[in-house]
């Protein structure tokens, strides 16, 4: 199936042409939903290609080894001698490694293959191996959006990046299903025509490249460009300079021109543009919104007290019978004064709840299966996961003795297992209700602030903090998962509060936090906090809003090595004491406190009691 | 080819703080600290071009220093007769990749010798290459937390002593940790970072023409890099020139009493744990001083001193209390 003849997405397939006239333009990552043909295309895109460059995919389940290279098992014990088997990257030189699905590779995979594409080169020294072999290559990758939290710093290793929007165009669409179905539909011999076309214009495109001349305006039009998307380094300009240029070799001329840097710009810089910090959304604007149905409304407190009988569970008698033991098993207690808005400080008791070495060891625990770093070997270990380098380092020095002529003689005491270690570490969700309702400010300071606090005194560097406001009508994951203090204090600056209570997308939303992440990295462990008083009066679907909490709660407690706490927000001084918060607490076998007793300090308090 | 360090535009802080290490191996490294594309890894790597040679014991797989702590080997050659033969080696820069084992890192039993001759012998690790050498780890925060320990272990003792495999070795390990890393990627361990003598921050440029500039070098430099290495030929040795000779003025440099008491009255006022900062500091000032070509301390040399070697000692402080310490490190700059 040809590219040319590949439906609409004309910015995705320039892209890529650019890419194949110039290798420093960076590569390409798409963005869309699944089933729109992303790696289609990409696979589509070898054809345009001269033969002999490499097109490498990169599967999912690649392994360290298998990506940067290893020690070769059966040569090695052959010949007696270390010998390198070759990674995928080794054979991406000069060409094209894909990744679809990237937001599913493994974070340290992925982090492993940026930093050899940025070097490019690789360098590996392990298990007595050196190896350095030049590993320049083009990264072209597909994401669904949905699933995005890519930190900003691997979006921006992309030289270009392509949104796929949604095509509801009638016509188009068919098209789409006809070049699907090449069985039914054959391509005619057309499309196969203009690639080979186009495939030469790339190759002209390329041989211009070296001549071609800058004309004036063209720097500075550029440096606005990017001072004006207010990106983080210098690579956006470097990628904007070879993506103009590659355009006006494509376009057959002999200068870039101000046309072609236009032309680029937003596949160049639109993922690198840094969020200005949100204007700070005035509540009175919410409050102007439609007003929602009175027995939902928060402040409506007599339709509220209605609401309460209707659900006998909820009512505050209840909270109390059910929650004091919780309630008093929290740690740090009275500890610092209260009435301090919400100090940060930091905990010097952690230190003697968790055993560190000297250097501040983190928690480790020795993996039982084959996963996990091999990081030393030892005489016992797994059947089968055996440590070659080190076996063949303990049976060398016999071997004169044990007369192998030239071949390596092998006794069961000379064999070493792989010792490996897996890194115990945690994300700590905070879902907050940034709602118009009272106090939303105070609940995002505490949470900040806690925030804040784990990430700066977070001695063990994998362990993670995400938060999830929920307002209006959606939730929204303002800080992606991330161990930076540096990000998290960008991206927590402002907070705009206000609008209804949509807490059921908030819980899904961490519903979904949690199962994309655990898939991503297994072995990680879940703690969902949730501030809110419990009331949702926004929800999803077509049910009240009190059945869908209800329903993602159920949803949400059968999440493996997940645990949860509910600080409840509700005013419990008032006249009118709903407990809905306790109920979802119930609900979800959480731990609960309420909002009185909540400060950065003891939210901290309580997450590190978990770590 | 590497792009020429005296080409790289602005980061002057970056560029001072590498200098310095070279001049002063003593003060203890460079931490590089900011966004991608900034030109940090390329400033480490591109530092190799400039550096002095070193007196050697030649021959010797650690590159010992003849006047100084010797290694296993050197010491058996020294009994065994004579002064040892000296030979001149150029600095390097050896580099740590991620993903390293710890084989690789300390050293371990040569494989090959005791297949041919039966025998155990030391294979030595990057920390043998890099002792008297920077050692220079690319994206330092995502460094796996085993091989940490190594290094700080190492980096505490000045030496490497190794147990493993029947192999018991012991050689110096005296190295610059020179480490680059974007914080949003991830933070580094306190003991770690305490480590570096140094942290430069380095932020993009935001002004047009040095932005253009930069753009214009790089891709003068993609297009022919030999080219531009001649091009840069003059700056690069006259920059060279100039850390040699600083080398070379450092012993005779005393800073005196005075610099030591604004330096004291600086750390004392700030609440940084233990003392390394002011020793860092003075050691940082004296090599200024040395690379300006004057003959003592004076104040902007320990203003200079400061803004290296205490941004990165405050930076375990809560935010409130972080800017407040900013503000009165100001304040007491000024007043020196």
């Amino acid at each position: 199936m040809s590219f040319s003849g590949f439906v609409g997405r004309d910015d995705a397939k320039l892209a890529l042409v650019l890419n194949a006239i110039d290798r420093r333009c960076g590569g390409v990552l798409f963005l869309g939903e699944k089933g729109c043909g992303k790696s289609t295309l990409a696979r589509r895109f070898r054809r345009l290609l001269p033969r002999g460059i490499p097109f490498v995919e990169l599967p999912l389940n690649a392994t360290e080894e298998g990506l940067m290279g290893g020690i070769d098992l059966e040569k090695t014990i052959r010949e007696g001698r270390r010998c390198f088997q070759p990674g995928i990257l080794s054979r991406a030189h000069d060409g094209f490694v894909y990744i679809d699905d990237i937001h599913l590779l493994p974070v340290e995979i992925l982090a492993l293959t940026l930093n050899v594409q940025g070097r490019g080169e690789n360098l590996v020294e392990k298990e007595g191996l050196t190896l350095r072999h030049a590993a320049e290559f083009q990264l072209l990758a597909s994401m669904d959006p949905a699933e995005n939290f890519l930190p900003p710093h691997l979006l921006d290793c992309f030289g270009m990046a392509v949104v796929w929007g949604k095509i509801t165009e009638a016509a188009q669409r068919a098209a789409i299903v006809r070049q699907a179905m090449p069985d039914l539909f054959p391509e005619s011999p057309e499309a196969g025509r203009r690639d080979r076309v186009l495939a030469e214009r790339i190759g002209v495109a390329r041989s211009r490249l070296a001549g071609m001349k800058i004309s004036a305006g063209v720097e500075d039009c550029m440096a606005g460009k990017c001072l004006e998307s207010r990106m983080a380094g210098h690579r956006g300009d470097v990628f904007l300079f070879y993506a103009a240029r590659a355009h006006a070799a494509l376009m057959g001329k002999d200068r870039v021109e101000p046309a072609d840097v236009d032309a680029v710009t937003p596949l160049v810089l639109n993922h690198r543009r840094r969020q200005l910090p949100p204007e700070n959304e005035p509540e009175q604007s919410e409050k102007r919104e439609p007003r929602p149905p009175p027995e939902n409304n928060p402040k409506d407190q007599k339709s509220a007290a209605a609401d309460r009988q209707s659900h006998p569970g909820g009512d505050n008698q209840g909270d109390e019978k059910t929650l004091p033991e919780k309630r008093e098993s929290l740690p740090m207690e009275a500890v610092f004064e209260s009435g301090e808005p919400f100090p940060l400080r930091r905990f010097h008791y952690r230190r003697d709840r968790i055993k560190r070495g000297s250097s501040g060891r983190k928690i480790k625990s020795l993996s039982r299966d084959k996963r996990g770093r091999y990081i030393r070997s030892a005489e016992r270990g797994l059947d089968g996961d055996i440590a070659i380098d080190a076996t063949v380092r303990a049976a060398a020095p016999l071997q004169r003795l044990r007369g192998g002529d030239g071949r390596l003689v092998i006794r069961p005491g000379d064999i070493r297992y792989k010792r490996r270690e897996k890194k115990v570490s945690h994300l700590a969700i905070f879902v907050v209700d940034g709602s118009g309702s009272m106090g939303a400010q105070r609940r995002m300071v505490a949470t900040k602030g806690a925030i804040q606090s784990l990430l700066l005194d977070s001695y063990q560097k994998r362990d993670k903090v995400a938060m999830i406001v929920f307002r209006k009508d959606r939730a929204e994951l303002v800080l992606p998962p991330t161990s930076s203090a540096e990000l998290a204090s960008r991206c927590l600056r402002q907070m705009p509060v206000g609008g209804r209570t949509p807490l059921s997308a908030g819980l899904l939303a961490a519903h979904d936090l949690v199962r994309r992440m655990g898939r991503r990295e297994p072995g990680l462990r879940f703690l969902v906090a949730l501030i809110t008083d419990g009331r949702a009066n926004h929800c999803l679907g077509g049910a009240t809003p009190e059945k869908e909490v209800s329903k993602i709660a159920g949803l949400m407690r059968e999440l493996p090595s997940t645990e949860f706490l509910v600080v409840d927000t509700e005013n419990k001084a008032g006249l009118i004491r709903m407990g809905l918060a306790g109920r979802l607490a119930a609900q979800l076998a959480a731990d609960y406190c309420r909002m009185e007793e909540l400060e950065s300090d003891r939210l901290l308090a309580f997450v590190q009691s978990r770590w | 080819m590497i792009f020429p360090f005296t080409a790289i535009v602005g980061q002057e802080e970056m560029k001072t703080g590498l200098i310095l290490n070279v001049i002063d191996p003593s003060i203890g490294g460079l931490l590089i600290m900011g966004e991608k594309g900034t030109a940090k890894s390329t400033a480490v790597r591109a530092l190799a071009e400039l550096l002095p040679e070193l007196e050697a014991v030649e021959g010797c797989r650690f590159q010992c220093d003849p006047g100084g702590k010797l290694c296993g080997e050197c010491q058996e050659k020294n009994r065994m007769g004579g002064p040892l033969p000296v030979a001149h080696r150029k600095m390097r820069v050896v580099e740590l990749p991620l993903g390293v084992t710890e084989d690789r890192l300390v050293g371990t039993l040569d494989m090959e010798h005791a297949l041919q001759k039966g025998e155990k012998r030391f294979e030595p690790g990057l920390l043998a290459d890099a002792n008297r050498n920077f050692l220079y780890v690319d994206e330092v925060n995502l460094l796996e937390d085993h091989i940490v320990d190594l290094l700080l272990d190492s980096a505490a003792m000045g030496v490497n002593t190794v147990e493993r495999e029947g192999v018991s070795f012991t050689h110096p390990a005296r190295f610059i940790l020179a480490g680059t890393m974007n914080p949003e990627e991830g933070d580094l361990r306190p003991q770690l970072l305490d480590r570096f003598g140094l942290c430069a921050q380095v932020v993009s440029v935001r002004e047009k023409e040095s932005r253009m500039e930069i753009l214009r070098r790089k891709a003068a430099f993609d297009a022919d890099a030999g080219r531009m290495a001649a091009a840069w030929k003059k700056e690069q040795t006259e920059l060279a020139r100039r850390i040699k000779e600083a080398q070379t003025a450092l012993p005779s440099i005393q800073p005196g009493d005075d610099a030591l008491e604004k330096i004291v009255k600086i750390t004392a006022a700030l609440s940084l744990d233990g003392h390394r900062a002011d020793i860092v500091m003075m050691k940082t000032a004296r090599a200024l001083v040395a690379f300006r070509g004057k003959t003592a301390v004076e104040a902007g040399e320990i203003r200079d001193a400061a803004a290296l070697a205490l941004g990165h000692r405050m930076k375990r402080l809560p935010f409130e209390e972080m800017g407040a310490q900013a503000e009165k490190l100001r304040g007491l700059l000024e007043g020196i």
